[in-house]
């Protein structure tokens, strides 16, 4: 039998040993009840700040159905007087509506504005014709940006014509009234994308603990001497829990009414994308608090990754950063392409399969028993991922190889800074951006020089040529890929465009990366004082290209 | 007693040492600003009261009269214009179009050649730019104005409409911070906290480092009490931390005292229940396991009953007069019974 298959059975097992002492039948009915209560309540909707204004009631005032709002029935007079005991919000007296000037009344009287317009709405549309309650009704139509050679000579005539008049014959795409549009926003969709995320992050629970369990019970070392190769090892334990995700995600689609083979398009990617974080977890942990301080963080991280973008699906083309975007337009039944469907999934599948290599590089004893600094873990984890026999092909490959981590971590950046001041939020992403690319291309050359492989200037200037190359390569490997898709705002162009030219961003590159090692391996420097100083160099550098200096 | 403190003691200082509490506080930090920036994205996009009020709105809308100069009274421009969109007046629609096609205007929007103000449909046109981003933002911009311009016709119509003169604020940011930015930053620490005593206790468990601390004089109930205590203390001094740069940021909380004990009453919830399971199951893997599927289930159905922490701890930080320290007390009423569990369950760590 494959040793992958072995390696796969052996984790059912080991599930299976570990929930079969008796505690499955309390599992089964937890999970089940679970996820039943949870299932109950999202289909309820949450809404948020129950009960956060006291309304009172009095007259002829509308009852009021919103669980923000706690509603005391009270007369004109006791109403007032409660009002300026500050023990209620607001006040209804019929058509009146009374209030303090305190912030808390306002807030009160705001969120009651919106209430009482629909239910004012509610209130016309049966006392009156339908015509009546709704007398405007607005045709909309889409026109193509792209400026007209001539008038329509069709266009001219129909305008001449007064009771239709319509702009080059188009016919209305359709026609809204006013108070009874709502603005699109996809939280019900996201919500529901989300959902397919639940289980896979779950099982990451018992993938983790898979690598512990070996590492605590020292079994590893039997293991590793055995005939199988990490990398087969790592699949085989990845296996059970990918049919289990896969699965899940069928599961999901079938019960939602989605297109099964359509959302296991979608949501592959992602999966392997948070296997390959939880398989980092396991290899950069010292103690158990590490794995859950670590894994709240990453957990914290990716649903953030996943949600942002996508609440702004349909709203700015970014939103496809996101494989969730995908799956809203999937539940809208609207289509994507294919351009579309990799923007979010190529970088994911990558990061995986960057992943998967680095986990068999570390996967020995000596590394995973050690117990040092989370950061020196780091740097002993980039050694060991590269091949110390040829240096130079490894730190060009580094680099390129990382572009995909840089490009999540620069749009975790622009997605942060998006909402902050624009000078701030263009200084801030600009010196961000330049700090992680300056880490990343300068990583491996650091570890090198640290071990003691590398010591002279030439050596230092040959590997920040290739780191530089390397990263060139790639990033406009991704360029090809997504110029077209984020172009739409001018902060990407800075991240991922330069000036057309390649000798001049490739010399930029290496410039910055022999600075940085060279301020760390001559000047004795430490390392973060050496990036930092670097990437403010590159930050100017950036922002000078994009126009900072006229 | 000296036991026990030193425990805890040792507990604290490993946590400070590890530095991995710094990982806890930077997911808390990480969180509140993210889902501030969340907030005031979808707001500025989606929400037609607050487009535009946090700025970058730059709007101008072309509104073609179809050669009939614009009833005076009519109050659509004026509209638009308190809006914050800018309005060209057009004759026709063609030279609206020649100024949509050379990017003067981002949409046209068009009115009928007659408007019977008091009778009968108004029906206009609206020519938004195919780009779906931009569509949606002209559009969410102007349905406030649009909407306005309903009211005005029903009016006008003999229709009686009530509650049109409201003004208030925009609540949208304050029912955020009350009711899921408080109670996100006092009850994450209380999470964390149950996940440490799980980590704490399992991980001395399966290093068999138990006997070793039970050889120190303390019991096993100190033990795990110690661990319990220190997580809760670690939690507590999370929460005020946040309640006191809450108040920097000049959000007002009341009845700080109630808030903060409810805080510390979660936290010692979550971190006695977890001690519960982790006695029970003695490995982190099960433990963690049913700990978090446990707290799904609580949370769901804590808002089945109606009895939901969140909901108190909003209302007590607002300042709802409704609310005070009888509702806190039921949570100390739960963590008593959970409690006498603990006492009972710990015994089975011993075997």
């Amino acid at each position: 039998m494959n040793p992958i298959f072995t390696i796969a059975l052996r984790e059912v097992t080991r599930l299976r040993r570990r929930f079969g002492e008796g505690m499955s039948p309390l599992t089964v009915v937890l999970l089940l009840a679970a996820l039943g209560l949870s299932a109950f309540t999202l289909r309820d909707r949450v809404t948020l700040g129950s009960g956060l204004y006291r309304v009172g009631l009095s007259g002829s005032a509308p009852s009021i159905q919103d669980n923000r709002f706690a509603v005391v029935n009270v007369d004109s007079a006791q109403g007032q007087a409660l009002l300026a005991q500050k023990t209620i919000d607001a006040l209804i007296i019929d058509a009146r509506v009374l209030y303090r000037q305190d912030s808390k009344s306002q807030y009160a009287v705001g969120a009651l504005k919106r209430y009482l317009e629909r239910s004012e709405l509610a209130r016309l549309s049966t006392d009156y014709t339908y015509d009546l309650t709704f007398p405007l009704r607005v045709g909309i139509s889409y026109l193509d940006p792209l400026p007209a050679p001539a008038p329509p000579g069709d266009g001219a005539t129909s305008a001449a014509t007064p009771a239709a008049p319509d702009l080059a014959t188009q016919a209305d795409d359709m026609v809204i009234i006013p108070s009874l549009m709502t603005p699109e926003a996809p939280f019900g969709q996201v919500l529901l994308a989300l959902i397919y995320i639940l289980p896979v992050t779950f099982t990451s629970i018992f993938f983790t603990s898979s690598f512990m369990d070996e590492k605590a019970n020292r079994r590893l070392t039997i293991l590793l001497s055995a005939p199988i190769s990490p990398f087969q090892i790592i699949v085989g334990k990845m296996l059970p829990y990918g049919i289990f995700a896969l699965a899940m995600t069928a599961l999901i689609a079938i019960l939602t009414h989605a297109n099964v083979l359509l959302a296991l398009a979608i949501y592959v990617p992602t999966i392997l994308f948070i296997f390959a974080i939880y398989l980092m977890v396991p290899l950069i942990y010292r103690t158990f608090k590490d794995t859950t301080f670590i894994s709240m963080l990453v957990t914290t991280l990716t649903t953030a990754y996943l949600v942002f973008p996508a609440m702004f699906a349909g709203v700015s083309d970014l939103a496809f950063m996101s494989p969730l975007t995908l799956a809203v337009k999937m539940y809208r039944d609207e289509p994507f392409t294919w351009r579309e469907y990799l923007f979010p999934s190529l970088p994911m599948t990558a990061i995986f399969c960057l992943a998967v290599f680095s986990a068999t590089r570390l996967l020995n004893e000596e590394y995973l028993m050690g117990y040092r600094a989370i950061s020196r873990k780091l740097a002993d984890a980039i050694y060991l991922v590269m091949d110390r026999t040829h240096p130079y092909l490894s730190v060009g490959l580094l680099s390129l190889l990382s572009i995909p981590v840089i490009y999540l971590g620069q749009l975790i950046i622009l997605a942060i800074a998006s909402n902050l001041p624009p000078g701030l939020m263009l200084a801030l992403t600009l010196f961000a951006a330049a700090v992680v690319e300056e880490i990343f291309k300068s990583m491996g050359i650091v570890a090198l020089v640290e071990h003691g492989i590398v010591h002279s200037y030439r050596q230092l200037l040959g590997l920040a040529f290739l780191s530089g190359l390397g990263f060139l390569i790639g990033e406009k490997l991704l360029l090809f890929f997504s110029v077209s898709m984020v172009s739409e705002t001018s902060v990407s162009n800075v991240l991922f465009s330069s000036s057309g030219l390649l000798v001049v961003p490739l010399l930029a590159h290496f410039a910055f990366t022999t600075l940085t090692t060279v301020l760390y391996a001559k000047v004795k420097l430490r390392y973060t004082i050496a990036i930092l100083l670097t990437a403010i160099l590159h930050a100017l550098y950036n922002w000078a290209l994009t126009g900072g200096l006229q | 007693m000296s036991g026990f403190a030193s425990i805890v003691r040792r507990e604290l200082a490993s946590v400070l040492r590890d530095r991995t509490m710094l990982i806890a506080i930077v997911i808390q930090l990480f969180i509140a600003s993210f889902s501030s920036a969340l907030l005031i994205g979808m707001l500025s996009l989606y929400d037609p009261d607050s487009i535009g009020s946090y700025g970058g709105l730059n709007l101008t809308v072309a509104l073609v009269t179809q050669g009939n100069p614009a009833n005076p009274a009519d109050p659509l421009a004026g509209l638009l214009r308190d809006r914050g969109v800018k309005v060209l007046p057009f004759a026709s629609l063609d030279e609206a179009q020649a100024a949509f096609n050379t990017g003067k205007v981002r949409a046209i929007l068009a009115l009928p050649a007659a408007i019977q103000a008091n009778a009968g449909l108004v029906q206009m046109k609206l020519y938004l730019p195919r780009t779906q981003a931009t569509a949606a933002l002209v559009q969410n911009t102007l349905q406030d104005p649009l909407k306005r311009y309903e009211v005005y016709l029903r009016q006008q119509r003999g229709l009686e409409v009530r509650y049109t003169d409201l003004k208030g604020q925009a609540p949208t940011a304050f029912e955020f911070i009350y009711s899921v930015l408080i109670p996100i930053l006092m009850f994450f620490p209380a999470f964390v906290a149950g996940s440490m005593v799980v980590d704490s206790i399992s991980e001395e468990v399966e290093g068999n480092t138990l006997a070793t601390l039970l050889s120190a004089p303390v019991s096993l109930l100190g033990v795990v009490s110690a661990k319990v205590s220190a997580a809760v203390l670690l939690a507590v001094i999370q929460a005020a931390a946040w309640l006191g740069l809450l108040s920097l940021n000049r959000i007002a909380i009341q009845n700080t005292a109630w808030v903060l004990l409810l805080a510390g009453l979660i936290a010692a919830l979550s971190a006695v229940s977890s001690a519960c399971v982790v006695c029970l199951f003695k490995d982190r893997e099960r433990s963690q396991f049913i700990y978090s599927l446990g707290l799904l289930f609580a949370a769901g159905l804590s808002s089945l009953l109606n009895i939901s922490p969140v909901q108190t701890i909003s209302r007590l930080a607002v300042g709802d007069p409704y609310v005070g320290w009888l509702d806190v007390l039921l949570y100390a009423a739960v963590l008593a019974g959970l409690g006498l569990v603990l006492l009972r369950g710990v015994r089975k760590l011993a075997i």
